[in-house]
């Protein structure tokens, strides 16, 4: 897009001339840094949520256990099978589809539930600003894992409990970000120019504070998608996320360990699956963020 | 000079202006001649400076004037190496008859602050507000010359008092936010002093200050100017400023030299449009009140696309079908008055 | 004589400095006791450099926030002290347009939606004719609705993002416009372009301008009358024509001073005979008179008493023990009146 005109004096005159300067070269590598990581987040979604439903992908659970321990590269078992029969790839995508279906589901929480709170507590400012704050500090203070583990083990393990349990990390965490992007927002002058208007409380809040400050925590939340899965993985780990049977990264990781030194394809394969998920929502979010701070 | 900083006759001040023929006294310090600066942004580019020329004699002030956009701090930060890498710079400055395009960064960096220094537009961002002034001071003499530390604490708290600073010595200790903007840019301009520059920048050095502060620092730089010998670029947007300040000024437009005379001549004689259309503009005590400003339509182009003819015609009120299609050349047209125009204001009006 | 617009009176706001454990470190004199009255129509300019309080006083007299301590009277109604629902009412007559306008613009919002703004709030008309207006608003301010209605903040340059926070001021029919510094931060020739639009709806709709600056040139060219104002107080108010020609304040005299004339055969009066030193901490202001330490002409009376505002010339007040005029020179320097230790 061209430079648009401008006649504002001095202030950053330099920079509307200038711009972020990225040579030719520089423009495709940061076309590249957000479209290839878009890709591959794209591509792991694809692969954990419809092709399990349009594709031939078998079951993740009651294998054969005739079939048990194939070698990847088996016919009719990609990646193999597992101590049981169940097909690796199988478990791969459906454990891939449960770790992620966490993690938006928690993220989900955070932006809707963390973000409003914050921006409320930023936008009211005063007593009802320390209250609300005060109330999610205390979660704040607790370490998330210790509260999830407690969770688990007091509510019994399965998806929605770790959901529960991973929110009380990622609400506050949100609503932190959310009330310090409002004190910014607060002072400037479209809000007192809203209010100059007419525009009433809530609706400044939902249409003028709210837009502005969506961009960082979708930034946020994209970062804290690749958190939040090892955070359910290490959970799942100790026994205390998604229960067996159905598969999980984390829990195939754990099943994995004991018999690491003979067959470790079954950590390193989830291993692998979540360390590429997560550096791609990593980059994907990184890319985005300077994206639009440019703005 | 009494501590208040009052100047000791309190007498009017000499009027600007200079008369015609060479102001200079021999060759003159810097001379740019054919500056061209284009920057790659996002696949277009856009050409910030577009055949600059003019020269700053030794100990005078050049005010170079134009609206934002128009070229004048992208060269002025080329005089000092200060463009991103990303800045494809063609022409030549030569500054004491040595170029510096293409010069390397290390010896860029010794002609930094020892012969060329520079006061920005903004104190607050130029000073580092965990350090306390002095050491900054000090910091800027000692990257220039080997002296002890006791040298270096007295010649600072003399730049201080040069600079009008009150109550230097105290100040020596305090940190920037404990200074107001005009002692702040008079600390920046100690700083820049600091090495007896040769050619001192002011980069809208006032703009962001009050208007009784900005006479003072403006007053102090003259001042300063006369005292030391050194040049001043004078940059800005205030025409007036340029006329009570300014031995020659430049006039800019979309990165273009448009105007160049001694100040008084220019005044007396305004012959491009655009130099008129600032004049005009300029909101002036002896107009009644309510009465309109001549003021011109449009905005300045945008420079992301290629000129053609005069940048200033789709706004000029003399603008013909040749202005459009020939850019007209910047040249002598009368001793010392330089000017691109087909058309200009071929009357004389009072200034 | 016709009821004033506006009429300010006795305005006080103060802000508490806290240190940093939350402890009440000071009291920021911002505005200290302003009165003064608008008519119907009128421009009243308000100059005055940093620390003034001018920009502090047009949120006051907004109420936003409200004032410490005053009255202001909107055509006649108290708005100090009004509940929220009244205020917003009453706001309708007064509008603000603000220095920066990419500030004041929601980023995110498009030019028609923030003309728009101000009618959905009051639930004027239809969305047909909100719809209609708002495209009517910015033709007025100089916009092609077709063009720029559409268009984000930062699709537009600075002086069309202050036309459409010009229309935006506007929509409600306000009888007065407060303008904090509205050219400033615009490019020389655009500022003329503004300018002109403002004085062109002044007269076209019969808008009354508070309009705030510290360049007095232009606030002289744009006003009726013109008040200025140092460190929180009303120092002068007159007729713009005679506030130049006839300056009684020494302030005044140093503003005047300081505005670099583009008449290079002009002789200049070195501005430091009109004003020395610096800006005092509105935290501590000088006892007395408040420019007393930057004064010129400032006596011991000065520091021992605060000068009233008082009428020294038809419809032209100054708040001076040692006004400038013609029949009374500089009196001589003594040197005691003003405190060193009080800059900053």
């Amino acid at each position: 897009m061209a430079v648009a005109p401008t006649d504002v004096a001095v202030p950053g005159a330099l920079e509307a001339v200038t711009g972020p300067s990225v040579g030719p070269r520089g423009r495709w590598r940061s076309r590249l840094g957000l479209w290839i990581p878009a890709g591959l987040v794209a591509l792991i979604f694809f692969l954990c949520f419809v092709w399990p439903l349009i594709g031939p992908v078998g079951s993740p659970t009651g294998g054969n256990i005739l079939e048990a321990n194939l070698p990847i590269g088996s016919p009719g078992h990609v990646l193999g099978t597992d101590a049981v029969g169940n097909d690796e790839w199988a478990r791969l995508l459906y454990g891939g589809r449960a770790s992620l279906e966490i993690a938006l589901a928690v993220n989900a929480l955070g932006i809707v539930v963390g973000g409003l709170l914050g921006a409320v507590a930023a936008y009211l400012g005063g007593w009802r600003d320390a209250t609300i704050m005060r109330f999610l500090d205390v979660f704040i203070a607790f370490p998330a894992l210790v509260l999830a583990l407690a969770i688990a083990e007091g509510l019994g393990p399965s998806e929605v409990h770790v959901i529960w349990a991973l929110a009380f990390f990622s609400v506050p965490a949100f609503a932190r970000l959310a009330r310090a992007e409002t004190l910014r927002i607060r002072e400037l002058n479209f809000i007192t120019a809203a209010g100059l208007s007419g525009t009433g409380h809530l609706r400044t809040l939902l249409r003028h504070v709210m837009p502005n400050i969506v961009a960082p925590l979708m930034t946020f939340a994209l970062l804290g998608m690749g958190i939040i899965i090892v955070l359910e993985g290490a959970l799942s780990f100790l026994g205390l996320g998604i229960p067996p049977p159905a598969p999980s990264w984390g829990n195939m990781i754990s099943s994995g360990e004991s018999t690491l030194s003979v067959t470790p394809r079954y950590v390193f394969i989830p291993s692998i699956a979540l360390f590429i998920t997560v550096v791609s929502f990593n980059l994907l979010g990184d890319a985005l963020r300077s994206r639009w701070s440019q703005r | 000079m009494s501590a208040n900083g009052l100047s000791p006759t309190g007498s009017d001040v000499e009027p600007l202006g200079g008369g015609g023929g060479a102001a200079s006294v021999g060759a003159p310090l810097l001379e740019i001649s054919g500056l061209r600066i284009d920057f790659h942004q996002a696949g277009n580019v856009v050409r910030a400076v577009d055949g600059l020329t003019y020269a700053v004699p030794r100990a005078r002030t050049v005010g170079l004037i134009g609206e934002s956009g128009c070229g004048k701090t992208v060269s002025s930060r080329a005089i000092m190496g200060l463009l991103p890498p990303s800045a494809l710079i063609t022409g030549s400055i030569r500054f004491e008859g040595q170029e510096l395009v293409g010069l390397p960064e290390r010896r860029l960096r010794e002609l930094r602050g020892s012969q060329i220094a520079m006061v920005f537009q903004d104190p607050a961002r130029s000073l580092n507000p965990t350090l306390r002034i002095g050491p900054q001071i000090t910091e800027a003499i000692r990257l220039h010359s080997d002296v002890t530390k006791t040298a270096a604490h007295d010649r600072a708290v003399e730049l201080m008092e040069l600079v009008r600073l009150p109550a230097a010595r105290q100040r020596f200790r305090q940190y920037p936010h404990q200074l107001s903007g005009g002692m702040r840019q008079r600390v920046m301009i100690a700083i820049a002093l600091a090495a007896e520059p040769k050619l001192l920048i002011a980069d809208e050095a006032t703009t962001a200050l009050d208007v009784t502060t900005q006479a003072q620092i403006m007053e102090l730089l003259r001042d300063l100017q006369q005292r030391l010998g050194m040049a001043l670029i004078m940059i800005s947007h205030d025409l007036g400023l340029a006329a009570s300040f300014a031995d020659e000024v430049m006039v800019m437009y979309a990165g273009r030299g448009v105007e160049r005379a001694p100040t008084r001549k220019l005044f007396e004689h305004v012959r491009m449009p655009y130099t008129r259309a600032l004049l005009d503009a300029i909101p002036r005590l002896e107009n009644a009140s309510h009465s309109p400003l001549a003021a011109v339509a449009g905005q300045p182009p945008d420079l992301a696309h290629e000129q053609v003819g005069c940048p200033f015609s789709p706004r000029c009120p003399n603008a013909t079908e040749k202005c459009r299609e020939h850019a007209p050349p910047f040249q002598e047209q009368e001793p010392d008055h330089l000017w691109a125009c087909w058309h200009p204001c071929g009357l004389e009006r009072p200034a | 004589m016709s009821e004033p617009l506006l009429q300010v009176s006795n305005l006080v706001q103060e802000f508490t400095v806290r240190d940093r454990g939350g402890v009440k470190a000071g009291t920021v004199h911002a505005v200290s006791d302003v009165s003064f009255e608008l008519a119907p129509g009128e421009t009243l300019g308000l100059v005055g450099e940093t620390g003034s309080g001018k920009s502090t006083l047009a949120r006051a007299i907004l109420q936003a926030p409200r004032p410490t301590a005053g009255s202001v009277r909107l055509r006649g109604v108290e708005l100090v002290g009004l509940k929220r629902r009244q205020l917003t009412e009453a706001r309708r007559h007064m509008q603000l347009v603000f220095q920066d306008p990419f500030g004041s613009l929601d980023p995110k919002w498009r030019a028609r939606e923030l003309v728009e703004e101000p009618l959905i709030a009051f639930k004027i008309g239809t969305r047909t004719q909100r719809r209609a207006r708002v495209d009517e608003l910015l033709e007025r301010v100089g916009l092609d609705p077709a063009r720029f209605g559409d268009r984000r903040p930062r699709e537009l340059s600075g002086g069309q993002a202050q036309r459409v926070a010009i229309a935006r001021a506007l929509a409600l029919d306000p009888a007065l416009i407060i303008c904090d510094e509205p050219v400033s931060s615009l490019d020389v020739l655009i500022r003329a372009q503004v300018l002109n639009l403002l004085e062109r709806l002044r007269t076209e709709l019969g808008l009354a301008y508070l309009f705030i600056a510290h360049d007095l040139a232009l606030v002289k060219q744009v006003s009726d009358r013109v008040a200025v104002m140092y460190l929180g107080k009303l120092v002068e108010i007159g007729p713009a024509e005679a506030l130049y020609r006839e300056p009684l304040h020494p302030y005044t005299v140093a503003l005047l001073a300081s505005i670099p004339s583009p008449d290079p055969s002009a002789p200049r009066r070195p501005v430091t005979d009109t004003i020395r030193g610096e800006l005092p901490s509105p935290i501590d202001p000088p006892s007395g008179c408040r420019f007393r330490t930057r004064c010129p002409r400032a006596q011991d009376v000065c520091a021992a008493e605060e000068p009233p505002l008082r009428k020294l010339a038809e419809g032209h007040f100054a708040a001076c023990h040692f006004p400038v005029s013609q029949e009374a020179p500089a009196p001589a320097l003594t040197g005691g009146a003003h405190d060193s230790s009080a800059t900053d």
